[in-house]
């Protein structure tokens, strides 16, 4: 029997009623619900084991300890990493594209060189980046978006240079699902430049195995909270030595080897750049939640993911008046972007809401790319692994009764 | 009528709507009521901040007394501010802004008037108390 068929029953947010209808909840670009694994081992933490980590000569202290550090060799393990010690644990992918924007530019860069991303990218992706810019008087260079949501990678070719010192580029389209060709994306920044090459998996990590050594690139971060994990948590990882030669952004307790009243040296890595409390009981329980999707193994996951996309292509691309925003591309994520003419987003997930359907309305942190096809804003569908075909039914059915009241 | 009437006056008309798909139904047939509002306003200047949708709000002294214009680029969010402008115009600035009724507290409209303090009904509710407290200062 599928290991998905019962899924719902793992996760307790599905025992609500909302608005007397039950929970299709279609939103975990935004955030993914929890199972009882992940929310059972933080209240574990709290009641049994809580103690700060890296302090205490005492059990308790050494036992949260011990389960905080084995989160990284789970990391490890997940993602193909050569060492536990290329995990840093963030409070999500904007911390960590704010940490790794802050200290690249600092150590790498100087006055005239080039950052590429793409027009595609979520704000979190594009705003460290141009604050860099403007303190370091850096350029920014976006890849073109084809119009089939695709990237024009002869684009990306056009404008590496040597002056190109980082491309930081989305994994997965956190609006049309679609997956850019990291390895081809590496082959061309390697091949044309010394840049770095920064992955955001923040909707990538969540759905597909991804394996840093195979992909080549030398930093990935991403979100725990999107990945059955609870907020707050999130991780960067990077090529051992490319981390040790960064310094850290943040400073303050547990990230330091020696301290005096004139200078301090740095724990090595991970240490240097996790300081103060890290939000310890966070990831443990984004630990349980990796054990989890282990347990379903990621290739299952995957499996999943793109068999619910083929339905959503058969059952939404053809709803007469909503236009799809959707990778035409073979494989693509579980994610549409939708909109109807002369109906606000807002009015649309309102309409949905009521039939207990969740989906986000809005620009979904992609204001320029949303520009760039000449739309407000739209309504955006992304499932995971507890969703199944009956949920695309429903948002079908609510989005066609929507559509009939608001126009 | 007084604000408190006319808040009676639609509690009880929203009472009758079952759901809040029923409730919603209501807010688009008054935002389609609503077509007297001239392109021209929609101007940055009378934008409400803070909700989902682009929301508009002008005031006009009548009177001594307040009358508000709006409109919104989203059906349920202009039928809400309709709603809403409707109740506090007509009205002394003074009782406006002495006026301490909580429509999060009164009307139940699903998530449209939950009480956060950055949803749009809060918001369009603090613009025009805002537009009342500068005609009296």
């Amino acid at each position: 029997m599928s290991k998905f068929k019962n899924i719902k029953k793992d996760f307790p947010i599905f025992e609500r009623d909302i608005n007397g209808n039950k929970l299709t909840y279609l939103d975990s670009g935004a955030t993914s619900q929890k199972p009882n694994s992940v929310i059972d081992k933080m209240t574990e933490i709290y009641k049994f084991n809580n103690a700060n980590v890296h302090r205490g000569t005492y059990v308790l202290s050494a036992e949260t300890t011990q389960e905080y550090e084995s989160v990284r060799s789970k990391f490890q393990s997940f993602l193909n990493a050569s060492e536990s010690d290329e995990i840093i644990f963030t409070k999500g992918t904007t911390e960590a594209l704010n940490f790794l924007a802050n200290s690249i530019a600092n150590k790498f860069m100087s006055e005239g060189d080039d950052i590429i991303l793409s027009e595609i990218e979520h704000h979190a992706n594009i705003i460290p980046w141009q604050m860099v810019a403007e303190k370091y008087k850096l350029s920014i260079k976006y890849v073109k978006v084809n119009e089939d949501f695709s990237l024009d990678l002869d684009d990306l070719s056009s404008k590496l240079s040597s002056k190109t010192k980082v491309v930081s580029i989305v994994g997965e389209s956190n609006l049309s699902g679609m997956l850019p060709d990291i390895k081809e994306i590496n082959n061309l920044v390697r091949a044309n430049s010394e840049a770095l090459l920064i992955i955001d998996g923040a909707q990538l990590v969540p759905h597909r195995k991804v394996d840093v050594q195979d992909l080549g690139i030398d930093f990935l971060v991403f979100s725990g909270h999107k990945m059955l994990g609870p907020t707050g948590i999130g991780v960067v990882w990077g090529k051992k030595e490319l981390l040790n030669s960064l310094d850290p952004v943040y400073g303050g307790g547990d990230m330091i080897e020696e301290v005096h009243y004139d200078k301090a040296t740095w724990a090595p890595v991970p240490h240097k750049f996790e300081a103060g409390t890290p939000p310890y009981v966070e990831a443990i329980g984004l630990g349980a939640a990796v054990d989890y999707l282990q347990d379903l193994g990621m290739s299952e996951v995957e499996k999943h993911s793109d068999e619910l996309r083929e339905y959503g292509r058969k059952v939404l691309l053809d709803i007469d008046g909503v236009n799809v925003i959707h990778s035409q591309e073979t494989i693509a994520g579980c994610t549409f972007g939708m909109y109807v003419d002369g109906v606000h987003a807002a009015d649309l997930s309102l309409m949905l809401d009521t039939h207990g359907v969740a989906v986000r309305a809005g620009h979904h942190c992609v204001q320029p790319f949303h520009r760039k096809l000449g739309i407000d804003a739209t309504i955006r569908s992304t499932a995971y692994i507890y969703n199944d075909k009956e949920d695309i039914d429903t948002l079908k059915s609510a989005l066609i009764s929507s559509v009939e009241m608001l126009r | 009528m007084s604000i408190r009437e006319k808040v009676d006056e639609y509690k009880k008309i929203l009472d009758i709507f079952p759901n809040d798909q029923e409730k919603y139904q209501y807010l688009i047939e008054k935002a389609k009521e609503n077509d007297s509002f001239p392109s021209e306003l929609r101007l940055d200047n009378f934008k409400v901040n803070g909700c989902q949708s682009q929301v508009w709000l002008v005031p006009e002294e009548k009177d001594e007394k307040l009358f508000f214009n709006s409109d919104s680029d989203a059906l349920i969010a202009k039928g809400l501010v309709t709603l809403i402008a409707s109740i506090y115009s007509d009205e002394k600035a003074e009782d406006i802004v002495s006026n301490e009724i909580d429509l999060m507290e009164e009307f139940e409209l699903g998530v449209i008037l939950s009480p956060a303090r950055r949803n749009g009904a809060y918001s369009m509710l603090k613009t025009i108390k805002e537009y009342a407290k500068k005609l009296i200062t």
